[in-house]
C-alpha cells in the first residue's frame, strides 16, 4: 500500500496521499532546514554550529551573537521562506488556471501592478507606517488584474495567449508610471522605493515576518478549502463545465486567491520573479499528483529556491549584497528559456 | 498616385512645423527671426543664436536621428519575420545594446564616445542571435515564441546590468539617466560618432525595401520571386543592428517606439515595404520631435524621460494591436 488515506473533521476533508510525495516533503523540509541552518551562519559576521545552537536553545543568552541572529537573520530568513512559499503557490494556481506553463505572477502585470502602488504610496504619501504597503499593493494587483483579464477576455481558444502578451502591454505601461514616479518624487522617498522595487529580502523585520503570517493564517485555509475546484479548472471550460464544475466562479475565486497571495508576498519583498514560474514546474516534473498534495509540494520548493537565492546574493560577491530578486531572475530567465524550448518540442503547449 | 503625393506633402509640411516648433520650445522662447539667423547669418553674440546653435539644434537632430532609425529598424523587423509584434525593444535587441554598453565600458574602461556604438552593436548581436535561436527552436507560433524569448532574454540583460552596477557605483552614476531612456543635451558629444552609422542603416534599408516586400509575402514566395534570400537577410539583420544600436549608444533604450510608428506608416502608406521604409523614417522622426516636446512641457521645468512618454503612449498601442490579431 502506497496511499494513506485521511478523514478529518467528520469527512469534510478527506485525502489521500501518496508515500512518495510524504517522503519528497520530508526531504524539502530537511533542505530547508539545511539553509536555514547556512543563511544563520554565513554573513558578514560568521557563526559556527554550536554557537548557533547555544543561542536558540537559550533565548536569554545575551550576546552580540544572539542579536544578530534573532534581529537580523531569523526575520530574514523567514520572511524569505514565506515569501518563497507564496509566490510559488500564486504561480502554480495561475498556471492551472491559464492552462500555461509559462503564466508568472510577475509576467502578468500582477507584480507590476503592485509596484505602482507600492512606490506611489512611498513617493506620495511617505508616512503611512508599513502595514499599509500590504493593502495597497493587494489593490494595485487585483486592480490590474482584473484589467488584464476584462482586456484580454475574448475568443477562448486563444485566451491564455492574449492574457500572457496583454501582461506584458499592461506590465510596460504601468512600468513607464512607476519609473516616472521613481525619477521625479522626493529624493529620499525615491530611495526608499528603490530598496524596495530591486526585489530582495534584506529590509526584513519582525514586523514583516507578522504581516505575512497573518496574511498566510487567512489566505492558507481558504486555499485548502478550495483545492479540489483547481483540478476541474485545469481542463477547457467545456470539459470542466461538463463534470460539473462552476467555471466562471471559480476560475474568478482562484484568481483572487493568486493575486492575493503574490500582492502579500510583493508588498514586503519587491517584485521577484520566475520563482512563481520555476517552482510549479519543478513539482511536476517530480511529483504528478493531485493539485491538494502538489500544493504543499510547490511551497516548500519556492520557499527553498528563494531562501537559497538569498543565500547567494549574500555571499557571492560579499561584501557587496545582491538583492535576492536579481539572484531569482538571474536564475530563472536561463530556466524560462530553457522550458520554453522544451515546451515547443513537445508540442504541448497552449500557444 | 494623388493621395500619395497629398499625404508625402502633408508629412513634410508636419515635420518642418514639428522642426521649427521644437527648436522653438523651450525654458526660453526665441523669436522665428533668431532661429533663421542662427543658421544663415550667425552671430555668436547673441545669446538666442547660441542657444540654437549649441544646444537646441544638436537635441533636434538626435531626436530625428533616434526616432528614424528606431522606426525603420521595427520596419524591417516586423516585415522580415512576418511578425506585427516585432519590435526592438520587445525583442531584446534595447536591452542588449544597454548591456553591450555598460560591460564594455566596465570591462575596457574607455571614456571615448566612439567606442559606444560598437559596444552597443555588439550587444544587441548577442541578444538577437540569442532570441532568434530559442524562437526557431520554437516550430510553431513564432511570434509568441519571439516575444517570450525576448521578454526572458531582456529579463536577463537587465538583471545583470542592475548586478554590474551594483558593483560599480561610477558606472551607476555614469549610465543611470541614460538607461531609462531619455533625450538629453549630453547626447550631442556621442552624436558624431553614430550619425554615420545611422545614415548607413538607413541606406542598407531602402536599398532591401524591394526584397523586403517580396521576403513579407513569405521566405518561399521570396525565393520564387528570385528575390536573394540569404543577402537580403545579411542586409537586413545589419542594418537592424546598427539602427538599433546607433538609437541606444545616443539617447538609451526607448520603448515601442520601432512597434508603433510602422503601424501608423502602414496605415496610411499601404504594404509596400518602399514606401513603408522611407516614410517610416519621416513619421518616426516628427513622432520623436512631437515626444520630446511633450516631455518638455509635462513637468516643465523639469524634463520627463523620453523613455517613459514612449512606453506610456505605446504600450496602450501594442495592447490595441494583440486585441486585434488574436
Amino acid at each position: 500500500m502506497s496511499e494513506i488515506n485521511f478523514r478529518l473533521f467528520k469527512n469534510r476533508i478527506t485525502g489521500r496521499i501518496s508515500k512518495r510525495t510524504i517522503s519528497l516533503w520530508f526531504v524539502l523540509v530537511l533542505g530547508l532546514s539545511a539553509t536555514f541552518m547556512i543563511n544563520i551562519m554565513l554573513g558578514s559576521y560568521d557563526l559556527t554550529i554550536s554557537e548557533i545552537v547555544k543561542i536558540l536553545i537559550d533565548p536569554q543568552f545575551k550576546h552580540i551573537d544572539s542579536t544578530v541572529v534573532w534581529q537580523l537573520r531569523m526575520p530574514r530568513f523567514l520572511t524569505a521562506a514565506m515569501v518563497g512559499a507564496m509566490l510559488a503557490l500564486s504561480g502554480s494556481l495561475l498556471q492551472a488556471i491559464t492552462h500555461n506553463p509559462l503564466a508568472d505572477p510577475s509576467l502578468v502585470g500582477v507584480s507590476q501592478g503592485a509596484s505602482l502602488a507600492v512606490v506611489a504610496l512611498i513617493v506620495l504619501f511617505p508616512n503611512t507606517p508599513i502595514e499599509f504597503r500590504a493593502l495597497a499593493a493587494f489593490i494595485g494587483a487585483s486592480a490590474i488584474a482584473t484589467l488584464i483579464q476584462w482586456i484580454s477576455y475574448g475568443k477562448h481558444s486563444l485566451a491564455s495567449l492574449r492574457f500572457i502578451l496583454i501582461g506584458i502591454g499592461v506590465a510596460a505601461t504601468i512600468s513607464a508610471g512607476t519609473t516616472a514616479m521613481l525619477t521625479y518624487g522626493h529624493i529620499n522617498n525615491s530611495i526608499a522605493a528603490l530598496s524596495w522595487i530591486s526585489g530582495g529580502v534584506h529590509t526584513a523585520t519582525w514586523v514583516t515576518c507578522l504581516v505575512l503570517f497573518i496574511g498566510l493564517l487567512i489566505i492558507l485555509p481558504v486555499l485548502v478549502w478550495s483545492a479540489y475546484s483547481v483540478a476541474p479548472l485545469r481542463f477547457s471550460p467545456e470539459i470542466s463545465i461538463g463534470i460539473g464544475s462552476r467555471h466562471a466562479l471559480h476560475r474568478l475565486f482562484i484568481i483572487m486567491i493568486a493575486v492575493a497571495l503574490a500582492a502579500l508576498a510583493v508588498s514586503v519583498a519587491g517584485p521577484i520573479g520566475f520563482i512563481g514560474l520555476i517552482a510549479p514546474q519543478i513539482t511536476h516534473k517530480i511529483n504528478s499528483a493531485r493539485p491538494g498534495s502538489s500544493m504543499l509540494l510547490t511551497a516548500l520548493i519556492g520557499a527553498l529556491m528563494l531562501c537559497i537565492a538569498d543565500i547567494l546574493g549574500r555571499t557571492m560577491l560579499s561584501p557587496i549584497q545582491i538583492p535576492a530578486g536579481l539572484v531569482a531572475t538571474l536564475i530563472g530567465a536561463p530556466a524560462f528559456i530553457f522550458l520554453l524550448i522544451r515546451q515547443h518540442q513537445k508540442q504541448k503547449i497552449s500557444l | 498616385m494623388g493621395s500619395l503625393r497629398l499625404n508625402f506633402i502633408i508629412c513634410i509640411l508636419a515635420f518642418t512645423i514639428a522642426i521649427f516648433v521644437h527648436l522653438n520650445f523651450g525654458a526660453k522662447s526665441i523669436k522665428f527671426i533668431d532661429i533663421f539667423n542662427a543658421f544663415w547669418d550667425y552671430d555668436s553674440d547673441n545669446f538666442d543664436q547660441v542657444i540654437i546653435r549649441n544646444m537646441r539644434f544638436p537635441r533636434l537632430i538626435t531626436a530625428i536621428c533616434v526616432g528614424a532609425a528606431l522606426s525603420v529598424s521595427g520596419a524591417l523587423m516586423q516585415g522580415a519575420t512576418r511578425n506585427p509584434l516585432a519590435d526592438p525593444g520587445l525583442l531584446a535587441l534595447m536591452s542588449g545594446a544597454s548591456f553591450g554598453v555598460i560591460v564594455g565600458s566596465n570591462l575596457f574602461s574607455i571614456n571615448s564616445f566612439a567606442w559606444l556604438p560598437l559596444f552597443a552593436s555588439g550587444g544587441a548581436i548577442l541578444t538577437s542571435v540569442l532570441v532568434l535561436i530559442i524562437a526557431t527552436a520554437a516550430p510553431s507560433r513564432s511570434v509568441v515564441g519571439l516575444l517570450l524569448a525576448g521578454a526572458a532574454v531582456s529579463a536577463l540583460c537587465k538583471a545583470i546590468v542592475i548586478v554590474i552596477n551594483l558593483l560599480n557605483e561610477e558606472s551607476f552614476a555614469t549610465f543611470r539617466v541614460w538607461l531609462s531612456g531619455a533625450i538629453t543635451n549630453n547626447a550631442a558629444n556621442t552624436l558624431p560618432w553614430c550619425l554615420p552609422w545611422i545614415i548607413l542603416g538607413l541606406l542598407v534599408a531602402v536599398s532591401s525595401a524591394k526584397g523586403l516586400t517580396a521576403l513579407s509575402l513569405g521566405y518561399e514566395t521570396a525565393k520564387g520571386l528570385g528575390v536573394n534570400v540569404k543577402w537580403l537577410g545579411n542586409k537586413i539583420f545589419f542594418s537592424v543592428i546598427v539602427l538599433t544600436a546607433s538609437a541606444v549608444a545616443l539617447v538609451g533604450p526607448l520603448g515601442f517606439v520601432g512597434l508603433v510608428v510602422p503601424h501608423i506608416t502602414r496605415l496610411i502608406f499601404g504594404q509596400d515595404y518602399e514606401k513603408i521604409i522611407p516614410f517610416s523614417a519621416l513619421i518616426g522622426a516628427i513622432f520623436m520631435l512631437l515626444v520630446d516636446l511633450l516631455s518638455r512641457i509635462i513637468l516643465a521645468p523639469t524634463e520627463l524621460a523620453t523613455g517613459i512618454i514612449t512606453s506610456l503612449i505605446g504600450g496602450p498601442i501594442f495592447i490595441i494591436l494583440v486585441r486585434r490579431l488574436l
